[in-house]
């Protein structure tokens, strides 16, 4: 059971408990006619499924904040369970289950360092770096010169297989720049 | 682009001077009211912080009515202040749990007279025109709710309110006060102000009670929006004492944080409150209309979460 407070003492970027699931609160507004009733207007993300929706909650209300931490680890490699994380600062070991990494796992390279959503010590999520380095295993050949034109091919991601648009000048063994929020190719790294 | 602090509260202390400029040319006093006083302003939905030194329990005031009006009671006659108001448990893009009010009475007065002088103010302040729209507090739900909320059902607030219905249940009051801030509200004081008038005879607070076209009784009591901000609250002021006293205790009896009765206050009711209205204005949110501020600690000089 975590912390009950006040609904007055939650802002921006805590995690509470509603309907037994846990939600970021992404925005919080306090609404009242001057002699009234209060009312705290949020919108709030699930953890889980990442759906987010706007929920009202009146004045004076108690919310139970969510025993939620993100924590650093390296990814070391997949099995039958799912993928496996180590804290590098207690050496222990995580499982996070497929569903929780979803389509993370597209970018998702072993040694490399991740946040690792805990919710009462369980991982439910990760929270991959904004942007993250690939090489392109294959593509169609390069188009030389054309570093203008917003046309782009598809490009299969070495570890992984994802596939992702690329601009046409792109080559077999380029190292790329992604965007994991919006999948999208952000630029070369030389 | 930002403004700078200093920019900002030059342009407040600008204001300031416009208001004051604005009375004096209209022979209104201005008072210097006391922070602590030693009971409660007990209106709804208004919790005030309390002291307590160890030895003596004071109260910081909710508004200076209470202190304006033992003046008015003593024989000083128009008179204004803006005065620290603090409203505990209020925080937010448009509510501060300290801020200043703006606050005035007119003797002989009644609210629409009184209205009609707050607008005059308001565009002195913002360089808007003086143009109001007179709006009633049931006309405001049937025109922009689509419901009569005198004669509406729960069930009738409860379609409106869809999946927040259920954050209100059957409160009634909270029902439509959620009505009024979701729905209404955003609505009012666009292109002109908006001055809404008549407000339920359950919601008049300190205002007298008189009958509206209908034969309803209302509370003779007015609220004024800018930008869909409510700015302004004022009453053709309730005079009767005993009917005064026994509407803060019926208020105390819901209270359980130490509240009591500001006795001096009612003290001086009963030795008579001549016929006035009166007016409070949250003077920083009228800054941030002024000034095109979109959050109210913006408006003030260090804002509650940086004290």
């Amino acid at each position: 059971m975590g912390t009950i407070v006040g609904i007055g003492e939650i802002s921006k970027g805590n995690k509470v408990i509603f309907d037994g699931a846990p939600w970021l609160v992404v925005e919080v507004n306090f609404v009242k006619p001057g002699k009234g009733n209060a009312f705290y207007k949020t919108r709030v993300q699930n953890l889980l499924t990442h759906n987010t929706l706007e929920k009202t909650i009146r004045g004076g209300e108690k919310v139970e904040v969510a025993d939620v931490a993100d924590v650093e680890m390296q990814y070391m490699y997949r099995d039958a369970n799912g993928y496996a994380f180590m804290d590098q600062s207690t050496y222990e070991q995580v499982t996070v289950s497929n569903a929780a990494v979803g389509t993370d796992k597209d970018f998702l390279l072993e040694n490399m360092m991740v946040n690792v959503t805990l919710w009462n010590n369980e991982p439910i999520a990760l929270r991959l770096p904004n942007t993250v380095t690939m090489e392109i295993d294959y593509t169609e050949p390069a188009i030389k010169g054309d570093t203008q034109s917003r046309v782009m091919k598809p490009a299969k991601l070495k570890g992984t297989g994802a596939e992702v648009p690329v601009p046409i000048f792109c080559a077999i063994g380029d190292k790329i720049a992604i965007n994991t929020q919006t999948r999208e190719y952000s630029g070369r790294v030389k | 682009m930002p403004i700078s602090l200093r920019t900002r509260l030059q342009q407040r202390a600008e204001l300031t001077q416009r208001v004051r400029s604005f009375f004096h040319a209209r022979g209104v006093l201005e008072i210097d009211t006391p922070v602590l006083q030693g009971g409660a302003n007990l209106d709804y939905g208004v919790v005030p912080f309390r002291l307590c030194d160890g030895k003596t329990v004071r109260f910081l005031p909710t508004s200076p009515e209470h202190a304006l009006k033992r003046l008015i009671a003593a024989g000083i006659g128009d008179c204004w202040t803006l005065a620290p108001a603090f409203r505990s448990g209020e925080n937010g893009q448009r509510h501060a749990p300290e801020f200043r009010m703006l606050e005035w009475y007119r003797l002989g007065w009644d609210d629409h007279a009184l209205a009609d002088e707050v607008i005059a103010l308001f565009a002195v302040i913002t360089g808007r025109p003086p143009t109001a729209e007179r709006l009633t507090w049931r006309n405001a739900f049937r025109l922009h709710a689509h419901l009569d909320p005198v004669t509406a059902s729960i069930e009738d607030l409860h379609r409106q309110l869809g999946t927040d219905a259920g954050v209100v249940g059957h409160d009634r009051a909270a029902a439509l006060d959620l009505i009024l801030t979701r729905d209404i509200e955003p609505h009012l004081g666009r292109g002109v102000w908006t001055i809404m008038t008549d407000y339920p005879a359950s919601a008049c607070a300190q205002a007298r009670i008189r009958s509206d076209a209908d034969g309803m009784p209302v509370a003779a009591r007015f609220e004024i929006y800018g930008d869909g901000i409510e700015l302004a609250n004022g009453y053709h002021e309730l005079t009767n004492a005993a009917e005064l006293k026994q509407r803060h205790q019926q208020e105390l009896a819901t209270r359980s944080n130490g509240e009591q009765l500001d006795e001096s206050f009612h003290h001086a009711m009963q030795r008579g409150l001549p016929d006035c209205a009166g007016v409070a204005v949250g003077f920083d949110r009228l800054v941030m209309i002024a000034l095109g501020l979109q959050q109210i600690a913006d408006t003030q000089a260090i804002p509650w979460n940086d004290a």
